[in-house]
């Protein structure tokens, strides 16, 4: 599949994905259970701390598979986004959902999964990659449709 | 039914002609609400998407104000419309050169900033029927859907719109005419996305926009030139219209005119010819007169308010040479 490689199509503009493909992917996590924790509180500059949750496994997952380490970056979701729009990070997870209002500041994942809600509506599931770096954008929508989650 | 526009019966072959330029017209508008469906359901984020979605979108106004001009312009002129409805030709013209003018102008400025601000579109992947499909493949496809047609369509109108004398089935034609470059603008900036050309996306909708940009000036100026009751000229404005000679020739042919000069504006389909002569003789006989104008409303179809009067001298803008060889616009 055109998705599958680093060589392939799309391709991206910045050349995220050739520089993670092992190497590092760095993420930003914003707590926001069950789909991400940080579990001893988020770290402190300086500080190293592992995050949990469900997409934070996803994302470890993703990164094994293209042989590279992950870089977890605490922050808002505001703080995370300005990261991910100044290139300093690659990729953002906070439980984000596709009516998210970040879509003109970061590229939104084809969503990965849905579940339905309190109030009885659907809620689709996604992240965020850094706008316009389309290769690792469906390398990473490729790889999550490839899940086979259970809503 | 007999077709008619205004108080002009139509020639049985021009009739046909206006039957196929509805007919065509429809067809324009069915095929342009599949088109602007299709592309709105798979653009996404693409500037160049975006403005070609935008430009099929106006293309909907020309065929609409070709339908309802024809639709208007059969009414017989009556005593509040003493020269029958023929205008409405021109201010469909004005209105849907307005509209292009504006979403050119908007766009242009969308996709300059776009570039300016160094936008990088997102296109990602959708699930179609269960398989996972880049959207820029959607984009290309729908782009390949919407190009084609409108150029066939184009060509069909171009000759009707030429022999109609209709300038807003001319400026249509040449519009779709034109399509297959928005098409391809289009396609190459999906296709330097795919390549991780940031930059192309924008750049090929600024491309488009200004297409757009220059199809309202153009036709802004023809369109206003129109109501202003330029000369008549031929249906792209760019030359006087030949009957104008003709007219002058076959007056001039009279042994008991002196000079003559004809003003003739384009009322829409049909022209109102006003003859001026200087008679050669001290009278002139009424029959001579009524004879001359039913001779030069036999000349073509488009001539059927004529009126020719008896003068002393040719008004002074008739006899003044032209200032600019290619004539339409002195002040070009």
């Amino acid at each position: 599949m055109w998705s599958a490689a680093a060589c392939s199509f799309p391709q991206d503009p910045d050349g995220t994905l050739k520089r993670v493909t092992g190497g590092v992917l760095r993420v930003g996590v914003s707590e926001n259970p069950p789909f991400t924790r940080w579990p001893g509180g988020a770290p402190e500059a300086g500080e190293s701390g592992e995050p949990s949750g469900t997409e934070v496994e996803l994302v470890s997952a993703f990164a094994a598979s293209l042989d590279a380490e992950v870089a977890w970056v605490p922050g808002s979701e505001a703080d995370l986004m300005t990261r991910l729009e100044e290139s300093e990070l690659d990729v953002v997870i906070a439980g984000l959902q596709a009516t998210t209002p970040w879509s003109s500041h970061a590229a939104i994942t084809y969503p990965y999964a849905t579940s339905i809600d309190d109030k009885g509506e659907e809620v689709r599931h996604v992240m965020a990659v850094a706008m316009g770096e389309n290769g690792l954008l469906t390398t990473l929508e490729s790889f999550l449709l490839a899940q086979d989650l259970a809503p | 039914m007999t077709r008619r526009f205004g108080r002009t019966e139509l020639p049985e072959e021009i009739e046909a002609m206006v039957r196929r330029a509805v007919r065509l017209e429809w067809i324009s508008l069915a095929f342009l609400a599949s088109a602007v469906t299709v592309v709105y359901l798979v653009m996404g984020s693409s500037q160049a998407m975006q403005a070609a979605w935008a430009e099929d979108l106006l293309s909907l106004i020309p065929p609409i104000a070709f339908l309802a001009a024809v639709r208007l312009t059969r009414r017989r002129p009556s005593a509040r419309h003493p020269y029958g409805y023929h205008r409405a030709v021109g201010v469909g013209h004005l209105a849907s050169a307005v509209a292009l003018l504006a979403m050119g102008l908007f766009l242009v400025f969308d996709s300059a900033s776009g570039l300016l601000m160094q936008e990088h579109p997102p296109v990602g992947l959708v699930v179609v029927l269960g398989h996972e499909v880049w959207s820029g493949w959607l984009m290309v496809a729908a782009m390949v859907y919407t190009g084609i047609p409108p150029v066939l369509l184009g060509r069909a109108k171009m000759p009707l719109a030429r022999a109609l004398h209709d300038r807003v089935l001319y400026a249509d034609a040449d519009m779709n005419k034109a399509d297959w470059m928005t098409a391809a603008g289009s396609i190459v900036g999906v296709l330097g996305i795919g390549a991780g050309i940031w930059w192309a996306d924008s750049a090929a909708a600024l491309f488009i926009s200004v297409s757009i940009l220059r199809d309202g000036v153009t036709n802004m100026r023809v369109a206003a030139g129109a109501l202003m009751d330029e000369r008549a000229q031929t249906y792209d404005g760019n030359d006087p219209h030949p009957l104008v000679q003709e007219v002058d020739d076959a007056v001039a042919r009279h042994a008991w005119v002196d000079q003559n000069r004809s003003r003739i504006r384009d009322e829409g389909h049909v022209f109102h010819a006003e003859v001026f002569i200087v008679p050669g003789v001290d009278a002139v006989d009424v029959e001579d007169l009524t004879g001359l104008r039913e001779e030069v409303a036999a000349l073509d179809w488009k001539l059927e308010d004529v009126v020719v009067t008896v003068v002393d001298e040719i008004p002074e803008a008739l006899t003044a040479p032209e200032r600019s060889s290619t004539g339409p616009h002195d002040a070009d």
